[in-house]
């Protein structure tokens, strides 16, 4: 805009024109201190959505028409007045000559020049502050703003019918895999071989246009649907199952027979320092022995399931430790292996917990080992010792890292496998320490709940026809096409897939494993890899519509992440799915429905581009990390849940961590692994999305916060008015330079900024980042920097000051509302549709955003909003 | 050899003529059109662990026995270890300063598994390793032949984590399991009836077809705009129509015939020289019928034991693991690098005779179109640092031999961890500046045809190669 530095003072003319009636900052100094409460109040109090609702606009009658006759009148002697000296004849800053765009938005070809005319003028970035010469007056900017918010929603209207993006899209890998999961009832990752899916501009992996098909990935598609197919179900007689029984009251016996047995001396000292190690211990004799290390073989006769009386021998396994068992090499290849495991706790303290981990290992040679966590969560321990509990886990064993020589002839390599059961717990080192008591163990591979298991008998089902191939094979087929496809099958249909199978049959010895290789072609048609929509449509009277069925799966892939369930699916094939009670209750129970936490979970990760957590090498406790990666999934399943304002993302006095996270905020009194919403004051500098540690830590360099990549973060996630790339030519920051290194981080970006090739952007970009400047690479909040004050204030382009944190919530809350609820909108929208948000919808993500102003923003209601909208209604 | 007389009699006919394919089979592989007037490009990566010697110069071992050689880029001298590779100093490139970062402080005995893939694989743990060099090639090369590559070595299978037993892993970073039986090599290769492989081919045929006529009829009910989205999975099932027309090619196109004179298919490592002559052999006859143009083979595993140990029985030495922790003992320095200099005898064997047979295609010699790299994942005792890594060929390329590249800072005469046989050395601070691996590696791939600028995580090539 200009050459000269930012201006460093105030000045009353500045504060008149752009501290507008009723704007407040915290820099402004004005009467009493805001409060964030107050600051969200003013700020709903100034929406033009709220003000407007007028904004859902139809075409009525016919197509409307440009209004240039008020821009001849009114509009452009002040735009002209204002602007025309920078973005005219004379001088094209950002190549733009305002005098040249034609002022008919809806055929014209500026459209996207006025959007961006309109972003300035609206949110007060131009006409530049230092220039008051060209400021425009309150009336006017309105005036501007409000032709050319007209304008534009018309042209919206219009450009819809030519709209270039489609919903039609191939499944992400995730969502592949969740509906291979959810039609085969097989709770494993099935869809590991496949690429990693790119995300688009919005950060979203399930956009339409960047979902492509090769001929390798392709192939890899019949490849997983076979493998998994052979997962699901089961060929021939029931295989015997390995079990291995651990009775610790035999542990013991053995272990004071050997020779080595190291009991514990009653003296105190030895006594401490003993029980922090796994022992065996006699609750009625009080015998202590020493045992980290079982050794087990399975027992053919053994019982699997068994309750034997409580022993009063236990293992007691302290806080992390572990006890290892070498299962030998007797483990089948597949199947599932079920560790069942009778646990209490030594002590009840309810602020303690207790859970067990089993990780599998082998160490084959000298340093060539491995050792892997495979229990997919650690499970609470909640009884008491007096009263223990049966956990189990269950491993797929074809899955796992194994150890390849177990089936050597040679003893060398070593073939042993090692299961070991790890107490994770948060116990402190004051009064009794809480132990996990452990005293019976079983394990069993293969194990199946019943045989044959119902993932099988899902598939093949049950029949009287058994006996005819021909017509049980079409029943099969029926039955797991409609799934497939989500919708009903033709006879026709059945019939090639019918033909396929007669074809094969002589190449295999059962129907079932010839049925497989026909189910697993199915599992590679396109009606199955892609969301359809088809152009013919069973509501002649709105052919913009997707069908019923499309609806289901729109509903279920947003929801679910998945294919839709039977329920679903019987709904929409009786055209019942549409009427607005039903809808609603569907979408009640979808969200209920554990599934949902897909979408939480993946909305979220691609919103907030929290990948970017995975490279972060500096937070290097995992335990810390995974609570960073779960606090903004947790806190939108709490407001989506209590259909709070999604407000509450700027700013809310209530956090969601569990104890990790709590210890990292200080926060006292929180105890256990799961997330739990918490009561914080203005002291805990937390609330909403911004404070995470995940957001700081991610968009830091490894050594310290990077306030370029939050507030680029910022801008493009919270306010989806992401930056333009970074020019080819930027000049680099020379850190040889003795000057430059003396400069505190600000200061070196105020340096770096005030280069003309950067000001122009960094001016937008960097205050932003600077007011996060109180939380560190790890996201934990300091006043100092090395032994100097933070300082977090900055200025806005528009001149408006930020002050920390707190300053920037509070600018957001008063200023930015209508924009954070929009740029939400546009987000879940692209992520409800799986495609990019194009010009031609403004009209539709406006009207959703007036819409959900009046339902006081709260998340829930725009879900359901979303889901009753023409967009996601219409192809 | 008795074990083949009927193989032999079979192809008697081509006694003599030094020529090992038949024309047959080259003919149908021209009319399959797959490139055949282009000169096959071709990759072969030999691993040997447990590194080389690297005395101090103090040392009087230091002026024998010290692998790398001696002076710059041209005028290098080769010690004892490698000069037998003389003969073929215009055709070979040696390099150091080369290593993968990731690695660089991770136990020598644990890092065969990344010599290829330049993963983080740590030393204990959870253990996820990534795709290798061969395989990145083999993707894309891999169609044009019968099989995609040949994985082979002398303890076979995979071995275990961080104690690979194969140099090849897939894409998932799964280890590609190994052959080291000569016999079941060669029956892969040129023996084989492929009747499964035949009937699989007839089902996915079968299935194809379905498909087609299924995304047609879904096709006709889309809009314009839909079926243009459509069109990419046509697409992506008429290529893998075309590619199972080419398996099909595989499968009708007789089994090539080859000179099976050097071959001793009953070859074990403990009769060492001819287990490894004839596993280079399997590699060279495999490269000539263009049966396949990627191969690893690894000489042994990390830490010795099994088969590993009896390979430096070919120069009467025992325990090949052994060695290079008995460097400080009487002969040390000299045992390990005669055994060493076997390692490269071999490989120079191999490379002499890719140079010595004229490229079917008529274009050079096979040498010209091969990329053959020969290297081990540590220098000094268990120090992954400074990979020994000798290339040869390529000359048709790219690549430009008789020279040798040093890479890197403050380690130009190779000083950095010599000496040394504790664990100190491996443990130690890195010191010295070193280049990734991985710039070679994608040097390699672009020269192979492969379009790429990155690989394990690295991006860039190496220059001066």
């Amino acid at each position: 805009m200009n050459q000269k530095p930012p201006m460093k003072t105030f000045s009353i003319t500045i504060l008149l024109v752009f501290g507008i009636a009723g704007l407040v900052s915290a820099a402004d100094g004005q009467d009493a201190p805001l409060t964030l409460k107050t600051a969200k109040e003013r700020g709903r109090a100034r929406s033009r959505f709220l003000k407007e609702p007028s904004l859902d606009m139809k075409p009525a009658d016919g197509l409307p028409t440009a209004n240039v006759d008020d821009f001849r009148t009114s509009v452009a002697p002040v735009l002209f007045k204002s602007c025309l000296a920078c973005h005219g004849p004379e001088k094209s800053e950002g190549r733009l000559r305002i005098d040249q765009l034609t002022p008919d938005l809806l055929t014209g070809t500026d459209v996207e020049r006025w959007r961006e005319v309109y972003n300035v003028i609206s949110n007060s970035v131009m006409p530049p502050e230092d220039a008051p010469d060209y400021a425009l007056a309150d009336a006017d900017r309105g005036k501007i703003a409000d032709w050319l918010s007209g304008e534009l929603t018309k042209a919206s209207l219009i450009r819809r019918e030519s709209k270039v993006h489609s919903s039609f899209r191939r499944l992400t890998k995730y969502e592949y895999n969740y509906a291979l999961q959810d039609l085969l009832g097989l709770p494993y990752a099935l869809a590991n071989p496949l690429p990693p899916e790119t995300a688009s501009e919005d950060g979203f992996k399930n956009s339409s246009e960047l979902l492509q098909m090769s001929a390798m990935q392709f192939e890899t598609y019949r490849e997983m649907g076979l493998k998994a197919l052979k997962r699901a179900t089961v060929i021939g007689e029931r295989p015997q199952a390995v079990t291995y029984v651990i009775s610790m009251q035999e542990e013991m016996n053995k272990t004071m027979s050997g020779k080595d047995a190291k009991l514990f001396e009653k003296s105190e000292d030895n006594d401490r320092k003993h029980r922090n190690q796994p022992h065996l211990f006699n609750r009625e004799t009080g015998t202590r022995v020493q045992f980290a290390n079982g050794k087990s073989t399975p027992q053919p006769e053994a019982v699997f399931g068994q309750t034997p009386a409580v022993s009063p021998v236990v293992l007691v396994l302290p806080q992390s430790k572990e006890l290892k068992l070498d299962l030998d090499r007797f483990l089948p290849d597949e199947g599932i292996m079920r560790v069942r495991i009778r646990a209490g706790r030594s002590t009840m303290n309810p602020d303690e917990y207790a859970s067990l981990r089993l990780r599998f290992s082998a160490h084959t040679s000298n340093n060539a080992n491995f050792s892997q966590v495979v229990s997919e969560r650690d499970i609470p321990v909640t009884e008491s010792g007096d009263n223990p509990q049966f956990i189990h886990f269950d491993i797929p064993l074809s899955d796992i890292q194994r150890n390849p020589f177990r089936k050597l002839a040679t003893t060398f390599p070593r073939r042993d496998e090692f299961l070991h059961i790890q107490n994770v717990s948060n116990t402190r080192g004051k009064g009794e320490r809480l132990n996990v008591l452990i005293d019976h163990i079983e394990i069993s591979a293969p194990f199946y709940e019943q045989w044959p298991p119902k993932t099988h008998t899902d598939i093949f089902i049950p029949s009287d026809n058994k006996g005819d191939q021909e017509v049980y094979g079409r029943e099969v087929l029926n039955r797991f096409l409609r799934r497939v496809w989500r919708r009903p099958v033709t006879a026709q249909e059945v019939d090639l897939f019918m033909a396929l199978f007669l074809k094969y049959r002589p190449g295999f010895s059962t129907f079932e494993e010839t049925m497989l290789e026909v189910l697993a072609t199915s599992l590679a048609t396109p009606e199955f890899l892609y969301l359809t929509q088809r152009v013919e449509s069973e509501e002649t009277n709105s052919p913009g519509n997707i069908s019923e069925l499309e609806l289901a799966s729109r509903l279920s892939f947003f929801l679910w992440s998945s294919i839709p369930d039977d329920e679903l699916l019987a709904l929409a094939e009786h055209g019942k799915l549409r009427e607005p009670e039903v809808l609603t209750g569907q979408v009640k129970r979808m969200l209920k429905d554990p599934r949902s936490r897909r979408f939480s979970q993946n909305f979220v990760e691609q919103w907030l581009g929290l990948d970017r957590l995975n490279s972060v090498t500096h937070v290097t406790d995992s335990s810390l990390k995974d609570a960073m990666h779960e606090e903004p999934i947790a806190f939108f399943e709490e407001v989506l849940r209590q259909n709070h304002s999604i407000m509450d993302f700027i700013h809310s006095d209530y956090a969601l961590v569990n104890e990790r996270l709590a210890a990292h905020y200080g926060i006292p009194g929180v105890f256990g692994p799961h997330f739990r919403k918490v009561d914080i004051t203005s002291e805990t500098n937390r609330g909403g999305l911004l404070t995470g540690a995940a957001i700081l830590a991610m968009n830091s360099d490894g050594k310290d916060s990077h306030p370029l990549k939050r507030g680029v973060w910022m801008l493009k996630r919270i306010l989806d008015d992401p930056p333009p790339p970074p020019p080819p030519n930027v000049p680099e920051v020379d850190l040889t330079n003795p000057e430059i290194l003396k400069m505190t981080l600000k200061e070196r970006i105020a340096d770096h900024r005030n280069k003309s090739a950067c000001l122009s952007c960094h001016s937008r970009i960097d205050p932003w980042g600077i007011a996060f400047e109180n939380y560190d690479a790890i996201g934990v909040y300091r006043t100092l920097i090395k032994d100097k004050p933070v300082d977090a204030t900055s200025e806005l382009f528009n001149r408006q000051t930020l002050s920390g944190m707190d300053g920037l919530k509070k600018y957001l809350l008063t200023d930015r509302q209508d924009q954070f609820a929009r740029a939400m909108v546009h987000k879940l929208t692209a992520y409800a549709l799986g495609r990019p948000i194009s010009f031609g919808d403004r009209a539709d993500i406006d009207s959703l955003t007036a819409q959900l102003r009046q339902r006081d923003d709260r998340l829930g209601d725009l879900i359901e909003l979303m889901i009753r909208s023409r967009l996601f209604n219409s192809k | 050899m008795n074990t083949h007389s009927i193989l032999l009699s079979r192809r008697a006919f081509l006694r003599g003529t030094g020529l090992a394919l038949a024309l047959p089979w080259f003919e149908s592989y021209a009319a399959a059109g797959s490139g055949a007037e282009e000169s096959p490009k071709r990759f072969v990566s030999i691993y040997h662990p447990d590194g080389v010697g690297l005395p101090l110069k103090s040392d009087p071992a230091w002026q024998d026995w010290s692998w790398f050689p001696r002076g710059g880029e041209k005028d290098f001298q080769l010690t004892k270890v490698l000069d037998v590779l003389e003969p073929l100093r215009s055709e070979i490139t040696i390099y150091s300063g080369l290593s993968h970062p990731a690695a660089r402080q991770v136990h020598g005995h644990s890092n065969a598994d990344q010599y290829l893939t330049g993963a983080p694989i740590g030393g204990e743990g959870p253990y996820q390793n990534s795709i290798s060099l061969d395989q990145v090639y083999a993707e894309h090369a891999g169609d044009f032949t019968r099989h995609s590559s040949l994985v082979m070595s002398t303890n076979g299978g995979v071995g275990g984590p961080r104690g690979a037993q194969t140099q090849s892993f897939n894409r998932e970073g799964r280890p590609i399991p190994a052959m080291n039986k000569p016999k079941e090599i060669f029956d892969m290769l040129f023996v084989t009836s492929g009747k499964d492989a035949a009937a699989k081919l007839a089902r996915s045929k079968s299935a194809l077809d379905l498909l087609i006529d299924n995304t047609r009829s879904l096709g006709r009910q889309l809009s314009t705009r839909d079926q243009e989205t459509l069109k990419q999975y046509l697409d992506a099932v008429r290529d893998t129509e075309l590619k199972l027309a080419k398996a099909q090619k595989w499968i009708e196109s007789p089994i090539p015939e080859v000179d099976t004179r050097n071959l001793h298919l009953d070859a074990e490592p403990k009769e060492a020289r001819l287990y490894f002559q004839t596993m280079y052999e399997l590699i060279y006859l495999a490269f000539l019928s263009d049966s396949t143009r990627v191969a690893t083979f690894q000489l042994g595993r990390e830490n010795g034991e099994g088969p590993h140990d009896l390979l430096s029985l070919a120069v009467g030495l025992h325990g090949a693991h052994g060695l290079t922790h008995e460097v400080k003992k009487p002969d040390g320095w000299k045992n390990l690098g005669t055994y060493n200099r076997y390692q490269a005898e071999e490989f120079g064997r191999f490379v002499q005779r890719l140079k010595e047979t004229p490229e079917p295609t008529g274009q050079g010699n096979m040498l010209d179109n091969t990329l053959a790299m020969h290297g081990s994942a540590s220098s000094s005792f268990h120090l992954s640092r400074n990979y020994p890594i000798i290339s040869a060929g390529g000359k048709n390329l790219g690549f430009k031999n008789g020279r040798y590249l040093k890479f890197g800072k403050g380690n130009e005469d190779n000083q950095a961890g010599a000496g040394i046989d504790t664990d100190a050395g491996w443990t130690a601070k890195v010191e010295v500046e070193e280049l990734p691996l991985s710039k070679l590696f994608v040097t390699i791939l672009q020269r192979l045809g492969v379009e790429t600028d990155s690989f394990g995580g690295q991006s860039g090539t190496l220059s001066r190669v």
